[in-house]
């Protein structure tokens, strides 16, 4: 292969690992309100797009306008899924409540089939065009778009976290719980808007990706499998290290890729499970003392 | 924290059971329409279609067909005097499933033939109960392992790839496009089509130069379109059916590959010019002929049967069938009109001799002639190549 192939390769990886990594925020943000994995994730991502479609398609709002409505109706979505399947059991196992994750991602599925059918949904590009020639490979318009939101989305969640009164509750949970709420925190409320951002950033990316794959009512599992491994690759801790996660994982399917495309997925699987017996703590986390 | 951190392997076969468990749905049972004008004992069919699950976009449509042609045949008097009856059975595109459901049918309902599955892994799965019944199956997954692997009691109505690789591997070679980029689901549509395309490549004088594969729930196929680029291929040939389908041209297209894409019938519906876009513009497709009826001529029984049925199902439905539900709509007919041959007081083995006995027999999907051999009853005749033009498939001639 030619430099500019390996190149086409790398931004694959990074466009592909972009997405993971939005995902993987997600799976990050919720896991560290409440300790639960929430497998509903995938569906935040699929609802974003079909919303965004709905809107765009059928009452036809602009794509500038579209698009956020999209993100802002889906984390209504998140914080009344919080609202109505977490908090009645709130006291219970991180367990049981991964079920209802579980459970809820086969309710938001069924209720989009039926809502928006089961043919997969297109939207337009953001800035529609050829794509943009760079050394010998070429880089999508709407990959850019993708990168632009990773990079904003972490400086947003890197201030949120260091220099906001929420920021600091939400870190407090994340290292007790029951001692934040000691401490006069409202761990409750901590954990409603912890799932109306994690929504609202897998509504996100799932705007941003129906231009390049449309959407479908069944897409949520696949790709929340994707960002669940780049979660925990990244070690479900800091906003920085989701995103490292995604991207390493984006650019180690497209290593497999020029060997053998079919064994893509097991390889990066493979990737997942060595680093689950290696270094449970995730590949880039720091000791939690470090960090706070 | 820490005891949670141990449980993450745990939670990763959990997620991992998810992305396999998520897809399926509930299974159910529904009665297709029955009643009319038609009075007496009904002919009870059974039909197994996957209604819930990853091939619900398929059984749908295939269960609008039947419902809408049962209740026509029915207002027209039924079968010889007697109505129709269709017990259509969800399996939610699970090979369990369908094998439970065939059960039910054929213990139960005492159902004379079986229309079904959707898939080809639910279509052969049901295969040791029908054996052991007796009666005929008429499969709607495309595999071509189904006609394949001969059983006298399967027959199948979609096309298959053993129908359709030749056709375009043909098309390649006549264009002199020798070095072919194959990509492929990884799906077993794709692997039937992956596996033909490299076993007959050198009959044609082909080279396939890159075999490369995509999951349906891939977002991106640049890094496999690349591969095949650095491999100097002259056309990108693809199988597939799943909706990421569409994601390729994109990728083409951006990546300015500049070399034709040829595809499978898995791609002859609008819902991939819709997901293609622009970029779906001038691919190349191969599919039977209902996509343009014109070409039967009009006024032929052929022509006939499918501008009446996509004018029927467009009334009932408000959107156009796309070839899933014409493959059920043959499915359908192909019994019926075996057991309106058939006399009195018949049984299974003889409505199965009758079905083969089927001989032009103008469906949606081609014209049916059944033989002792060949359970598909289509040839190359029926298959057409179909070209996108202005965001529609316009017949490639």
């Amino acid at each position: 292969m030619e430099t500019s192939e390996l190149l086409q390769l790398v931004i694959a990886g990074l466009k592909n690992g972009s997405i993971y990594a939005l995902l993987a925020l997600g799976f990050t943000i919720v896991y560290a309100a409440t300790n639960v994995i929430n497998f509903a994730q995938g569906e935040f991502y699929m609802l974003g797009g079909m919303f965004a479609v709905f809107a765009f398609t059928r009452f036809g709002l602009p794509l500038v306008l579209a698009v956020p409505v999209a993100v802002l109706v889906v984390a209504g979505i998140g914080v009344l899924f919080e609202r109505l399947a977490i908090r009645p059991r709130k006291d219970a196992e991180p367990m049981a409540l991964i079920i209802i994750t579980v459970g809820g991602s086969l309710v938001f599925a069924s209720l989009a089939r039926h809502a928006f059918g089961s043919d997969a949904l297109p939207l337009p590009e953001f800035t529609p065009g050829p794509s943009i020639p760079f050394a010998g490979a070429a880089i999508e318009r709407q990959a850019l778009w993708i990168w632009g939101i990773v990079l904003v989305t972490v400086a947003g969640l890197t201030f949120l976290y260091g220099k906001t009164r929420l920021g600091r509750a939400m870190r407090a949970c994340m290292q007790n719980r029951e001692a934040a709420r000691l401490m006069g925190i409202d761990t409750a409320r901590v954990v409603m808007i912890s799932f109306g951002l994690a929504a609202a950033l897998g509504a996100l990316a799932g705007v941003a990706v129906t231009p390049l794959t449309s959407t479908r009512f069944d897409i949520g599992a696949g790709i929340a499998v994707k960002g669940f491994a780049a979660a925990i690759l990244g070690g479900l801790g800091s906003p920085l290290a989701a995103v490292a996660g995604g991207l390493l994982l984006g650019l180690i399917e497209q290593a497999v890729i020029p060997f053998s495309s079919a064994l893509k997925d097991v390889v990066a699987l493979a990737v997942l499970l060595a680093v689950l017996f290696l270094r449970p703590q995730g590949l880039f986390r720091r000791s939690r003392r470090e960090k706070v | 924290m820490e005891r949670m951190k141990r449980g993450a392997l745990g939670i990763l076969c959990l997620a991992l059971a998810v992305g396999v468990i998520l897809p399926g749905g509930c299974a159910g049972s529904d009665t297709g329409g029955d009643g009319g004008a038609a009075t007496g004992e009904p002919y009870v069919i059974g039909a197994v279609l996957s209604l819930t699950g990853a091939q619900a976009g398929l059984g749908g449509p295939e269960k609008n067909a039947i419902d809408m042609e049962v209740a026509r045949i029915n207002e027209a008097g039924g079968i010889n005097g007697r109505p129709l009856e269709v017990i259509i059975e969800d399996d939610a595109s699970d090979v369990d499933q369908a094998v439970a459901r065939t059960t039910k049918l054929i213990e139960q309902d005492n159902v004379i033939a079986i229309i079904g599955s959707t898939g080809t892994g639910q279509s052969m799965a049901m295969r040791d109960v029908i054996s052991e019944a007796g009666v005929p199956q008429v499969a709607l997954g495309s595999g071509s392992v189904i006609t394949a692997e001969f059983d006298p009691l399967v027959f199948q109505t979609p096309w298959t790839a053993d129908l359709i690789v030749p056709l375009a591997l043909q098309y390649l070679a006549d264009e002199g496009l020798t070095k072919v980029g194959l990509i492929t689901e990884d799906t077993g549509f794709g692997k039937d089509g992956q596996a033909l395309v490299n076993a007959m490549a050198a009959e044609y004088g082909l080279e396939v130069v890159s075999d490369e594969v995509f999951k349906p729930a891939d977002t991106d196929m640049t890094g496999q379109l690349t591969v095949i680029k650095s491999k100097g291929a002259d056309v990108v040939l693809m199988w597939s059916s799943v909706a990421a389908s569409s994601i390729v041209p994109k990728n083409m297209a951006q990546l300015n590959l500049g070399i034709p894409l040829v595809c499978s019938h898995g791609v002859a519906k609008q819902e991939f010019i819709d997901g293609a876009g622009e970029a779906g513009e001038g691919v190349l497709a191969f599919a039977g002929k209902v996509l343009a009826p014109e070409t039967y001529g009009a006024g032929t029984p052929s022509y006939d049967a499918a501008t009446g049925f996509v004018e029927r199902y467009t009334a009932a439905y408000g959107v156009a069938p796309d070839h899933f539900a014409g493959h059920a709509y043959d499915g359908l007919y192909l019994v019926v009109e075996a057991l309106k041959r058939l006399d009195e007081g018949f049984t299974p083995a003889d409505l199965r001799d009758e079905i083969e006995a089927t001989s032009g027999f103008p469906g949606i999907g081609g014209v049916f002639t059944f033989s002792a051999t060949d359970h598909n009853g289509m040839t190359a005749d029926d298959i057409v190549m179909y070209r996108i033009e202005g965001g529609s498939w316009v017949l490639a001639e």
